[in-house]
């Protein structure tokens, strides 16, 4: 379990470098043929790298804490201790903050593996967007509120909800989002527009 | 009348003697027990200034907590009596905490001092609320700052409300020592370590203050107010913020349904 949660912080850390990249290589590239497929390759990566990051974040909510071994109550007891960390935010009523914080991170393990999984991608990445702009709302808000407390997104180790938390989620988890959000609906109209450059790649494809 | 028989004279020495040291060596175990309890309440890593030793009547360390040391769940709050956050923090949720969970004994409530350096007076109520807790006087002191805080934090006169706050036997002794510990009092700086603000300089109780600070810089305590769980000694990733009583009890539930 442990390896999983080191592999797929890895992810979330570096996933963004990879795309950038990838992006520079879909620039480069002139036939159309060839930046389709770049871009099918690319939007693959997307998925996996945006899907880690919501993996990631419903594993950093549902791991044991210290002491404990991984079973259901151990679970309830982290999504009892996340629900603090969520009314800290002060956003919410306590009946709803604990609501929220027992949904969240099951919302975050769907969404991570629809991601991953690569299906209906164009709905999967915009959703994953609109949920991460969700939470840099809400960490912008207890900023500007002057709260001092823990962002609870997580990922990798314990930061307070301020423009470092920001600046990370903008640019490692929302940046690649939009990236997907952007190439599965120009791969979307590409395949749409031109169904002749479709019939030549024969293979099914899955990013839509 | 067989019971009125006289016994042995060897067994009535024994008796009598036996009658005479029971109580005797009851007293002496009892003087190092109570000594040792003393030194229970003071041995939470809080040093015994040097001052106290020459001062008359010896007092502790400051007993700044609630419940029993027993309990399955021990909270550690790092607060600054002048944070609003902190307040809010102790009327809503530990006040109902310490009256429900802590009367029961499920729950141990530590305080640690962690005056912020924004803060003017803060360091000052913490010496006040030290120099209380010496006299067993904490739980009225602590109240009695966070219900006034909008008042002596305009004005800085905060013994006006520690006065009222105990009876007059306890403040006097209260009184005796902060006798020389005017001018602001430590705070936290933010590049780690203990600072004074201007005016202000070390006074004996500062002792208290400068070991809780040093233990929330190990945490590390980012903002106040910041709190550490311990289930079973087993001591849980710190959180820092206001949490309500509602959440903070269902965490406690999930954690002693265990």
């Amino acid at each position: 379990m442990s390896a999983l949660g080191s592999l797929l912080l890895w992810l979330t850390d570096h996933g963004y470098q990879v795309l950038l990249v990838g992006l520079v290589v879909v620039f480069c590239v002139r036939q159309p043929i060839s930046r389709r497929k770049v871009v099918r390759v690319l939007l693959v990566l997307g998925g996996i790298v945006v899907g880690s990051v919501f993996l990631a974040a419903a594993y950093g909510k549902m791991k044991p804490l210290p002491g404990f071994a991984w079973s259901w109550s151990s679970v309830r007891i982290s999504l009892a201790m996340f629900a603090t960390q969520v009314d800290s935010y002060q956003m919410l009523p306590p009946g709803v903050a604990n609501t929220f914080a027992h949904f969240l991170p099951y919302f975050e393990l769907f969404l991570g593996v629809w991601l991953v999984s690569c299906i209906g991608q164009r709905f999967s990445s915009l959703l994953a967007s609109l949920t991460l702009c969700g939470f840099m709302i809400a960490i912008a808000t207890a900023y500007y509120r002057g709260l001092k407390i823990d962002c609870g997104c997580g990922i990798g180790p314990a930061e307070e909800a301020g423009p470092a938390a920001l600046a990370r989620d903008g640019l490692k988890f929302l940046l690649p989002a939009l990236l997907v959000v952007i190439g599965a609906f120009w791969f979307h109209r590409q395949r749409q527009c031109a169904p002749a450059d479709g019939a030549t790649s024969a293979a099914p494809i899955r990013a839509d | 009348m067989v019971w009125l028989r006289p016994a042995s004279p060897l067994l009535t020495v024994a008796a009598a003697v036996a009658l005479l040291a029971g109580p005797i060596a009851l007293r002496a175990q009892d003087a190092p027990a109570a000594s040792s309890t003393a030194s229970a309440h003071t041995s939470a890593s809080h040093p015994t200034p040097a001052h106290a030793a020459s001062a008359k009547p010896v007092l502790g360390a400051p007993v700044k907590s609630y419940g029993s040391p027993g309990a399955p769940i021990k909270l550690e709050v790092f607060t600054d009596y002048q944070c609003p956050s902190c307040r809010n923090f102790f009327e809503t949720t530990l006040r109902p905490l310490i009256n429900d969970y802590v009367a029961s004994g499920k729950v141990y409530v530590l305080h640690h001092d962690y005056p912020l350096s924004g803060h003017q007076y803060s360091g000052m109520a913490a010496r006040w609320a030290n120099a209380a807790a010496r006299v067993g006087q904490f739980g009225n002191v602590e109240g009695a700052l966070y219900d006034n805080q909008m008042a002596w934090e305009m004005t800085g006169d905060i013994k006006k409300f520690v006065s009222t706050s105990m009876p007059a036997a306890d403040f006097k002794r209260v009184e005796q020592q902060m006798e020389g510990c005017d001018g602001p009092g430590p705070t936290a700086a933010p590049a780690g370590g203990v600072a004074y603000p201007p005016g202000g300089h070390p006074c004996p109780l500062d002792a208290f203050i400068t070991s809780d600070i040093a233990l929330g810089m190990k945490i590390p305590v980012e903002a106040t107010p910041t709190y550490r769980i311990t289930y079973k000694g087993q001591p849980l990733p710190a959180a820092s913020g206001a949490v309500s009583w509602a959440i903070l009890r269902q965490f406690f539930d999930s954690l002693l349904a265990q």
